[in-house]
């Protein structure tokens, strides 16, 4: 009886045993939310599911009588807590500034392509290249055959570089993305990169009509010359020519449904793995199309220009004097600190200036002197016998300094 | 290595000389050299008093906040230039290093970033988060205000979606950190979402939730209502202390399981609506293109996943002699779930074996698994696999690629192999067609 108590207690006393021997797989299997069956079934991680086919394809556990996988939770109600305060009209206004495809929330406003040209220019072509053609390590906005295939598709977008000397797809404004109002809402919310939000929403229209013109963008049919005026209106009007490239549809009502669907076929959808165990063959096809079994590729040119460099010695780091703390307060928070540090040891405290002005009347010599030879309650260099007759002095000018 | 503490073993071994060669060596020789049997001389460690041992240590007051050992100041994150625009380090990733990971915890300072206009510096003060849109009531918080929630600490991983992505078409890093290092583990607290909006009262009509950042990137992404009532977190604690700075101080909206990209820092406000926001973070990025020449948008989940963390190249197997006994370890995960199990392959995928899971397994979580090796001095095409409690199976890179192609830059979790020369020393190379 005792003896099983004493057990119990044990168990009772690491959470994160108790957890895994009492509730894994078994939390829903009794009322109190702790099971008593430690039968084969309940594995460790293993857990009570609700749903198999979560949104994302995954798994959704069950909640139940406080217990929540290996967690438990509070299960008392949270309703009525009323933190906070209401949200102003105004406020919401000043911060909900996002847009929506369809063109809500876009403001007023208004800039033609040569004044955006003037702008990117100014602001944009040193990170994205003149005309937005890239090259200088950041986003290219511009650019790339926005031809499509038979099925609609932008054909650049296909390539792949499984051989060498295949050429990579191409994702500019113009070939990849899918809604004219993300450009809007990136260039006024994050652009130009080092100063964010410091364009008007005019110049934001102006620069958004010449990317599109630069991207050979046509509104309703029209071609964008440098007159040319964008609007919320003109851009909500935008078809960009990759709008369709984009799976699932998130789209309408059934948006979040299509979502489900394609990420619960997912050895289909996105790839998946088969567990063989023995013998595994694992033959696909190259970049011609012909079926080849795998084979080991090593590192052909190792990127090896990281920061800092690699580097595992257990070592002290190379000492950096950044000529805060001098050399006579080094020594002296090693060897002396522990009894002149404070006025209870019976030492002169350092800072103590009453103290200090009293002991430095022998003249520095003298108690330079002391200090080596010992004195009162010191032993000889205060007991570090590795410090030489020079580091005393220093030590002894820094203490006085330091308590004038 | 080996041969030049052979030639040393004759002679005796000077305490300077033993310690110079120690600092001048990698961490893990010098584990292997530190091990009293492969040296015949006494060991000076032991023969010697030592400077620790001999004088007075710091006083409880010299690190108001403590900091790692000296000694250890070379476990720190890396980048590269590949991980970065031109080299400018604001809109770039740094490393976890993955080779000196203990448990399942990453330390806060260790904790990889992702940065899309650098670190900001959020005065806590002057934070509110607001929430509106499709609820019955609007309202702004503080941070003193979010606290009083009745808070959850969750261990997950968080993870990168672009981990790994610097491999598609071959391996290019002799690293673990560069390898798999997008990604970190911590115990996050904060509030569950649904508890707010239980509060709020959530319109039915809700389908999306926009997470918006305050930093100067103003990061957005679009989450289904599915999962904001599940799991999703609104964290301000990490590991027990407040988010770093560069986990979104003072709060970060947690996803668990999902692109990190969605785990939105420096949060400032959530907006529910009827429709999809189109974020700029949702199309021109985190899409993956497929070989199909379309993309797969709104992919949140991480698939399964795993690496071996020992040996690595940074952790290489030169000190061993055969028909010594070995772990073989690593993480493995799953945005999917619970991990259930891992099996390893020495022959490049042909033939596996059964691996140990240990510590704690939990969902959307880091969970270690364990191989005792018999090392026989031959090469070895070294591979984890891993699977989930959702029914997934991490993939060959075959397996991958056949269905996505190889342009996709997110998502990839093909199987990873690490290559054990006759002499111990591990490379990273691709098993692939």
């Amino acid at each position: 009886m005792f003896k099983l108590d004493r057990k119990s207690i044990l168990i009772g006393t690491s959470a994160f045993a108790a957890s895994v021997v009492l509730l894994s797989g078994c939390g829903d299997s009794t009322s109190t939310g702790v099971a008593s069956n430690t039968s084969k079934s309940c594995e460790i991680g293993v857990y009570k599911i609700i749903d198999k086919h979560a949104i994302d394809g995954g798994v959704i556990y069950a909640r139940q009588n406080g217990v929540y996988t290996d967690y438990r939770y509070n299960q008392q109600s949270m309703k009525g807590l009323n933190y906070g305060r209401p949200a102003t009209a105004n406020e919401i206004k000043a911060w909900n500034v996002d847009a929506l495809p369809d063109g809500t929330g876009l403001p007023k406003g208004q800039g033609s392509v040569e004044e955006g040209d003037e702008l990117f220019e100014a602001q944009c072509a040193s990170c994205h290249g003149d005309f937005g053609g890239g090259g200088k390590g950041y986003p290219q906005l511009t650019g790339g055959n926005q031809d499509k295939d038979e099925n609609g598709i932008v054909k650049v977008l296909k390539n792949q570089r499984l051989l060498p000397g295949m050429a990579a797809p191409k994702r500019t404004v113009g070939t990849y993305w899918p809604k004219a109002t993300t450009l809007f809402t990136y260039i006024r919310d994050a652009m130009p990169y080092a100063h964010p939000k410091s364009l008007t929403d005019d110049q934001v229209y102006a620069i958004t009509a010449y990317i599109l013109s630069q991207n050979e963008i046509k509104i309703d049919g029209v071609e964008m010359d440098d007159e040319y005026v964008l609007n919320a209106k003109k851009l909500t009007q935008v078809v960009l020519p990759n709008n369709n490239g984009f799976y699932p549809d998130i789209d309408g009502a059934k948006g979040p449904a299509n979502v489900k669907a394609f990420f619960a076929d997912r050895a289909k959808n996105i790839g998946m793995g088969t567990r063989c165990m023995h013998d595994c063959k694992d033959i696909s096809k190259d970049g011609h199309g012909k079926m080849v079994a795998p084979s080991v590729f090593k590192i052909k040119y190792e990127m090896s220009d990281v920061v800092p460099p690699y580097a595992y010695a257990r070592d002290l780091p190379p000492e950096v004097d950044t000529g805060l703390v001098s050399k006579g307060e080094k020594m002296y928070n090693t060897s002396c600190k522990l009894c002149h540090g404070t006025d209870t040891m019976g030492a002169p405290m350092v800072g103590d200036k009453e103290a200090w002005a009293s002991v430095m009347q022998k003249g520095l010599h003298e108690v330079v002197h002391n200090a080596i030879a010992g004195t009162g309650g010191m032993p000889p260099k205060g007991g570090n016998a590795d410090l030489s007759d020079a580091d005393i002095k220093t030590i002894v000018e820094f203490m006085a300094n330091s308590s004038k | 290595m080996d041969k030049t503490l052979k030639t040393k073993e004759s002679t005796s071994v000077s305490r300077r000389d033993f310690f110079k060669k120690t600092a001048s060596i990698s961490a893990v020789a010098a584990a292997g050299l530190l091990a009293p049997a492969t040296l015949n001389a006494d060991d000076p460690a032991i023969m010697h008093h030592t400077k620790w041992g001999t004088t007075l240590g710091d006083g409880c007051n010299y690190h108001p906040y403590g900091i790692p050992s000296k000694y250890e100041h070379n476990i720190v994150r890396r980048t590269s230039a590949l991980m970065s625009s031109a080299g400018d380090m604001h809109a770039a990733i740094s490393m976890t290093p993955l080779y000196a990971q203990k448990g399942i915890i990453t330390p806060n300072g260790l904790h990889f970033t992702r940065t899309h206009n650098g670190v900001a510096h959020v005065d806590p003060n002057e934070w509110r988060l607001m929430i509106h849109g499709l609820v019955e009531k609007p309202i702004v918080l503080t941070l003193e205000q979010l606290k009083r929630y009745p808070s959850e600490s969750v261990i997950h991983f968080v993870e990168c979606p672009s981990n790994g992505a610097a491999e598609w078409k071959g391996p290019q890093f002799n690293s673990v950190q560069f390898v798999r290092g997008m990604m970190s583990c911590a115990q996050w607290t904060g509030v569950r979402l649904k508890t707010i909006l239980d509060d709020l009262g959530l319109k039915p009509e809700a389908k999306w939730m926009l997470a918006e950042g305050g930093d100067g990137s103003e990061m957005s992404r679009t989450l289904p209502i599915e999962k904001v009532l599940d799991d999703v977190i609104i964290a301000y604690g990490q590991n027990g202390e407040a988010l770093r700075d560069e986990q979104g101080y003072p709060v970060r909206l947690l996803a668990p399981g999902w692109e990190a990209n969605l785990s939105v820092k420096w949060l400032k406000r959530l907006e529910f609506g009827d429709k999809p926001w189109y974020a700029k973070e949702e199309t021109s990025k985190y899409t993956a293109l497929t070989a199909s020449g379309r993309a797969i948008q709104h992919f949140y989940a991480l698939e399964t996943n795993s690496i071996i963390t020992s040996p690595c190249p940074e952790i290489p197997w030169t000190y061993l002699k055969k028909g010594e006994m070995i772990e073989i370890q690593g993480l493995a995960w799953s945005g999917y779930g619970t991990v259930r199990g891992v099996d390893i392959s020495f022959d490049g995928g042909k033939n596996w074996v059964e691996a140990s899971l240990k510590g704690l397994i939990l969902p959307k979580c880091w969970t270690r698994f364990s191989y005792m090796y018999k090392y026989e001095g031959k090469p070895l095409l070294l591979q984890s696999r891993s699977y989930d409690d959702s029914g997934d199976v991490q993939p060959t890179v075959n397996q991958e690629k056949t269905v996505v192609g190889v342009e996709g830059v997110y998502h990839r979790n093909a199987i990873h192999t690490w290559e054990v020369t006759a002499k111990g020393e591990v490379n990273n190379v691709q098993v692939r067609s």
